[in-house]
């Protein structure tokens, strides 16, 4: 635009000075915001480096290897739908509301007329189409493999809700004031409630698992570190471990049955392997 | 309605237009009410759920952007292209553009769980988010729109005793073109990113297509040509006086239905390329579900199609039928009521219709239901009622429209 506007002047004033006074301011204040741009988008906050670095940052655990995949299988063929997992989920991670469940379950039928019971926690996908949209990343894939929320940064458009195909996400539409039927009155719980306005989901138990590493347990075997879903079932149906590890529960169970995975053709890659709820030729 | 306030004689026009004042005033009052309300008890006043998670808001909020796309059109048509004839018509579409932007905001800070937030996607980024994108354009533009209505602002008689300030008003006129580039460029990248919202959703079958931000940008050009110009005749109506020239408003009902051509071309094109010469499972299963339990294809054929997209285009398009006012108000209302039941239509299909993600048969997962809550359509209305007082002020105080039948720039 400058150079385009300035042979224009030129040619009016052909005949007077050079430069008047108030080109020249134009010229230096254009020539100078033309510096601060270049600064900007090249060493500055428009940088590719800052914004890349941008929300990031913050979240230490986003970004380079991990030796751990953190991945959760379930038998449908061994569960007996007792509900335990729906509601240790609610008792652990203080979900006082039914509909607000993490971890939910419900009665379901094959085509062959068997029964069954189908649960389902955050399936953690490699490629979750809710960390995509997030436009603050509150949502974000952690090195080992947890899709993570940041209730601090969530605004609450409610995007990833809308984006998930799993109806996996809850919004806090209330206040969640109510008493949580499903804990003890002794203790306190484990994690903090979630104000009203943001997103919240399953963790696969992450304050267990970070909390467990850190003491020298192994998530899955050890109780302590492992998701309180997995703990409480009490037919083992859930199983929980470190994909990465061959000699983990995970691995060995996956390698064994035959899995499958909700609705692969979404290109979601999750990280919850289901065994089928009968056996083939049964 | 229109004969009737057609009908006003000259004298008691006056009393009309603090009658339609205060009937705006009273509905923006209580959509204020409605606002407090949902900001003191949260989100749960809404309609809305875990499933259908947007609604009537983001619904409003796509629609005025897209009935505010007048802006970047004409702006690119007169100062970007310099086909000077339209100049008359420029600074309504900029206004009318800012006021749909400014809306949709408002409707925006309503539907965020956390208003108090409205700044982390300038501070946090997330660069792989279409939204992200969105909030960054949507607010950048209106700074623009902002910058490209200051002259008009400074032009009023108020600001007769601030020379100083209507200078800096010519000043910033003169960087016309500049805007119109950098709005042009907004422009495209944010309107059909609105389609792309949910056009990236590979989860959701029935919105997982390439075409929805293409759909969107065509409509929002229909849509927007046909706001202003729409209000532009009113206005003109209601003073009884010509605000621009017939040929001209000839010209731009031509334009706009030539957009709408181009937006039902693709339109029809989408529906035969995912529905009828081919077959996708997700996008059946979602369109039979939507077709037993919402008016859906009801509402896709009869509004957006033909209501929204024959009728007006064959009205605009045919030298006759546009030069009768009636029928080009009718069509390009149309044309705005096609466009807005397309993003409520839009965003509701996919929700409404949830994937089936059980690998049983008794389809637990069924089609979800939303129906707006009185909070939410009062707020609507509400936000309505600004955006029609601030044009109705802007009209009778600012010179948004040249007081001569054959303008001067």
């Amino acid at each position: 635009m400058i150079s385009k506007k300035k042979p224009a002047r030129k040619k009016k004033n052909h005949n007077k000075a050079l430069l008047s006074r108030k080109e020249f301011m134009q010229i230096a204040g254009a020539t100078g915001a033309a510096a601060v741009f270049t600064q900007l988008i090249t060493s500055g906050p428009l940088s590719p480096e800052a914004i890349q670095g941008i929300g990031e940052r913050s979240h230490a655990n986003a970004e380079g290897e991990s030796k751990y995949a953190w991945c959760m299988a379930i038998d449908l063929s061994a569960c007996i739908g007792c509900q335990y997992c729906v509601w240790a989920c609610q008792a652990t991670n203080d979900v006082p509301e039914n509909g607000m469940r993490w971890n939910v379950g419900f009665p379901e039928r094959t085509e062959n007329g068997t029964d069954f019971f189908m649960t389902r926690p955050c399936l953690h996908c490699e490629e979750a189409p809710c960390v995509k949209v997030c436009p603050v990343g509150a949502t974000w894939i952690r090195k080992d493999g947890i899709v993570a929320m940041d209730y601090k940064r969530c605004i609450g458009c409610r995007y990833c809700e809308v984006a998930c195909p799993y109806d996996v996400r809850r919004f806090n539409w209330k206040p969640s004031i109510n008493e949580n039927p499903y804990q003890p009155d002794w203790g306190s719980g484990e994690v903090e409630r979630r104000p009203r306005g943001v997103v919240e989901k399953c963790t696969f138990c992450s304050h267990r698992i970070d909390r467990g590493l850190a003491l020298g347990l192994t998530p899955g075997i050890d109780r302590e570190a492992t998701p309180a879903c997995v703990n409480v079932c009490p037919v083992n149906a859930r199983v929980f471990g470190n994909h990465n590890d061959p000699q983990s529960p995970l691995s060995k169970f996956v390698q064994e049955k035959d899995t499958f995975r909700l609705r692969e053709d979404f290109g979601t890659e999750p990280k919850v392997h289901y065994v089928r709820p009968e056996k083939e030729g049964s | 309605m229109l004969k009737f306030v057609l009908a006003i004689p000259k004298d008691r026009q006056e009393r009309a237009w603090w009658i339609w004042v205060g009937i705006l005033g009273f509905v923006l009052a209580v959509g204020l009410f409605g606002a407090i309300r949902v900001f003191v008890k949260g989100l749960q006043v809404t309609g809305l759920s875990d499933q259908v998670p947007w609604g009537l808001w983001i619904t409003q909020d796509l629609s005025s952007i897209a009935t505010g796309a007048g802006a970047f059109t004409f702006s690119a048509i007169v100062y970007l292209f310099r086909i000077k004839k339209y100049q008359p018509i420029a600074r309504a579409a900029v206004f009318v553009g800012f006021l749909g932007y400014s809306s949709a905001m408002l409707a925006l800070a309503m539907d965020i769980g956390r208003p108090d937030r409205f700044w982390h996607p300038l501070v946090y980024w997330n660069v792989h988010s279409v939204l992200w994108e969105i909030t960054w354009c949507v607010i950048l533009y209106s700074i623009v729109l902002v910058l490209e209505f200051l002259p008009i602002f400074f032009e009023s008689t108020y600001f007769d005793r601030w020379p100083q300030l209507r200078k800096y008003g010519e000043m910033i006129h003169k960087a016309s073109p500049v805007f119109a580039a950098i709005g042009l460029g907004l422009s495209l990248l944010h309107q059909s990113s609105l389609g792309a919202t949910y056009g990236v959703l590979s989860g959701r079958a029935i919105w997982y297509k390439p075409s929805l931000p293409v759909m969107f940008i065509l409509s929002a050009v229909a849509g927007g040509i046909s706001m202003t110009l729409l209000l532009t005749i009113l206005v003109g109506k209601l003073n009884h006086r010509q605000i621009i020239t017939q040929e001209l408003q000839f010209d731009i009902s031509r334009i706009a239905g030539f957009a709408l051509l181009a937006y039902l071309y693709l339109k029809i094109w989408d529906w035969a390329a995912t529905s009828y010469y081919s077959h996708s499972p997700g996008t059946t299963e979602a369109l039979v579900l939507l077709q037993t339990t919402t008016p859906y294809t009801r509402t896709f054929w009869w509004i957006e199609i033909i209501l929204g997209g024959i009728v007006p285009a064959v009205i605009l398009l045919n030298s006759q039928l546009r030069k009768n006012d009636r029928y080009s108000l009718f069509a390009l209302g149309a044309i705005i009521v096609g466009v807005t039941v397309n993003r409520w239509n839009v965003t509701l299909s996919g929700l409404v219709a949830p994937p089936q993600w059980s690998p049983g048969v008794l389809g637990r997962i069924l089609s979800a239901s939303y129906l707006p809550s009185w909070n939410e359509i009062i707020v609507s209305f509400g936000i309505i009622a600004y955006a029609l007082l601030a044009f109705s002020f802007g009209v009778k105080y600012l010179p948004i429209f040249p007081k001569n039948d054959q303008t001067s720039p």
